[in-house]
């Protein structure tokens, strides 16, 4: 063991790993993410606070972090580039570190332009690879990225996203090989939903050698409604959802007229969790795949579900 | 005015400010001397020859007295100083004269304007009031520019395929390409735009370089763009052997 980390510990013991994500409030309200953690707690091993996902302000991770931890939660902070330079992401390593953090997730962070301060300036000092670089050498060199010396070094377990479905396909392995020789443990991947070309991405990983060296854990998310499925397939970018989804989930509600709104959102919730499940039964048969990532945004209630059907309870207690 | 129209739109190098704030720098004061320039002013057409003739007409037409509407010809760039002092040395006495000096150039060819020529040359302190909005150093033309180099002081291109990611990256990522890009190579910032890495890529790709592309990259020395940067050419040549206003 590197770390400390639960999440380590269930990976490292042969378990396949379930992470769940909680989005922190746009408020200083620490209910929320009180309410959210009670409602996950059990159901993963460990959990993702966003930072500033789609450079929208909330809570900051570390801070909600800290709260699902006094829930008994164990946290994955997600810490971007795109707000901090290299002095004040390495000042946040230790400060989450002194407070038991165990876990870190970098990434390069949405751009400033898709969020709610579009006029804001970016940084980008580094870029993500860069920063798991900088905190492996934090933890194993014990040394600052200048190469000063750190008396009690940070032990995160590092964790780095990987997204399989964006162009140019066939440089998405060596894209991950760079974040493993970085020093990424863990990746946590783009939501799932074209398992046949997620599958040939692993296979790809595993023939470069690289599945040796780290957990992949698939992210998956359930599907809310059809408005959501079109939304994802066109709307976000790097996404990849084939159009069975879509029709599955229109189909999901014939029958039921337009007005009875109450029935067709449950309708396709009920459908949107089902297909979850089967891509986590399918992502699970992939060679090299250590886990899933459950990304229910704004629905964190489904979690528990989620994992209780596709039968990833209990959770170990290590 | 033709220029404000295009306020806003990145691609232009230099916009000309809409008339309106220019107005307000001037408030108050009536005798005026316009400074265009003969390098990226007239290129981008904010302060060329038929700008400052505009410019001396419309401040005309608000009551303004222009007492010179100097255009600096093609290829003379307001913000080398050896030029622009000879050039403005013979309206000295309009200069002195004037309640402020309306500059249609760049940031650096107003400053120029102000602390070579006025300042140190001249001896003069004026309102020294800017026509233009600077967007930065770009290439291309004529009607398109395009922003390719950042004058990051460390140049990659050597290493990335002779495409630079920091300036046309949005995030300026040197490990490319991030997991945004869509599925016809286009950048999720602006889907019109193609993913500069994905070019990067292809370009290496056709050389037989993919390797680069798996080194880990240091983090990037930024201290090179600390400012206020500056070059000194020449620097045996003793200050007493300089011009005045380098001293």
């Amino acid at each position: 063991m590197k770390t400390e980390s639960n999440l380590e510990g269930v990976l490292t013991a042969g378990h396949f790993a379930v992470t769940a994500e909680l989005g922190p409030p746009k408020s200083a309200d620490a209910d929320v993410v009180r309410r959210k953690a009670r409602i996950l707690k059990g159901y993963a091993d460990a959990f993702n606070v966003t930072d500033g996902q789609t450079a929208v302000v909330r809570m900051a991770s570390w801070a909600a972090c800290l709260i699902q931890k006094e829930e008994g939660l164990e946290p994955i902070v997600q810490m971007t580039c795109r707000d901090r330079n290299r002095i004040a992401l390495q000042m946040d390593v230790l400060g989450i570190a002194a407070l038991g953090v165990h876990n870190i997730l970098s990434i390069s962070g949405d751009h400033m332009s898709f969020g709610n301060h579009p006029q804001a300036k970016g940084v980008y000092d580094v870029d993500s690879i860069q920063f798991v670089k900088i905190v492996k050498d934090m933890r194993d060199e014990k040394k600052f990225q200048c190469g000063e010396e750190i008396d009690v070094e940070p032990r995160p377990f590092i964790g780095a996203a990987c997204n399989p479905f964006a162009a140019p396909f066939d440089y998405r392995p060596y894209r991950l090989a760079k974040k493993v020789r970085a020093g990424a443990d863990f990746i946590q991947t783009q939501i799932v939903f074209n398992v046949p070309r997620f599958a040939e991405f692993m296979k790809r990983a595993g023939d470069m050698g690289l599945l040796d060296d780290i957990y992949v854990l698939a992210g998956v998310a359930p599907i809310k409604s059809l408005g959501a499925a079109r939304y994802m397939a066109t709307n976000v970018p790097g996404m990849d959802v084939p159009d069975e989804y879509a029709q599955r989930m229109a189909a999901a509600i014939s029958g039921i007229p337009r007005g009875e709104k109450e029935a067709r959102r449950a309708a396709w919730k009920e459908e949107g969790v089902d297909i979850c499940v089967e891509i986590i039964q399918q992502v699970r048969e992939i060679p090299g795949v250590a886990g899933v990532h459950i990304m229910a945004i704004e629905w964190e209630s489904a979690v528990p579900i989620i994992a209780e059907r596709a039968g990833l309870l209990p959770r170990p207690a290590l | 005015m033709e220029g404000a129209k295009q306020k806003g739109k990145p691609v232009i190098g230099q916009v000309q400010k809409p008339f309106e704030e220019i107005l307000e720098y001037l408030e108050g004061r009536e005798k005026i001397v316009v400074v265009g320039c003969g390098g990226c002013a007239t290129i981008f057409h904010t302060g060329g020859e038929p700008e400052v003739k505009e410019m001396a007409n419309v401040l005309a037409q608000h009551g303004k007295q222009v007492l010179a509407a100097i255009a600096p010809p093609l290829g003379e760039f307001t913000c080398y100083a050896p030029w622009i002092t000879a050039r403005l040395s013979p309206y000295r006495r309009e200069i002195t004269e004037c309640d402020a000096v309306l500059v249609l150039a760049c940031g650096d060819g107003l400053q120029v304007v102000r602390e070579f020529v006025l300042e140190k040359a001249f001896g003069l302190q004026k309102p020294v009031c800017p026509g233009t909005n600077s967007m930065g150093h770009m290439g291309g033309g004529p009607t398109l520019f395009k922003e390719k180099c950042m004058q990051c002081g460390e140049c990659e291109l050597g290493r990335l395929a002779s495409i630079c990611p920091l300036t046309q990256c949005p995030k300026g990522i040197l490990d490319g390409p991030c997991g945004g890009t869509t599925k016809d190579s286009k950048c999720e910032v602006d889907p019109e735009r193609d993913c500069v890495w994905v070019s990067i890529y292809e370009r290496l790709k056709a050389f037989g370089l993919l390797d680069r592309l798996t080194e880990i990259r240091e983090p990037k020395d930024w201290s090179e763009m600390q400012r206020p940067r500056q070059i000194e050419l020449c620097p045996s040549i003793p200050a007493s052997e300089r011009s005045g206003y380098e001293n």
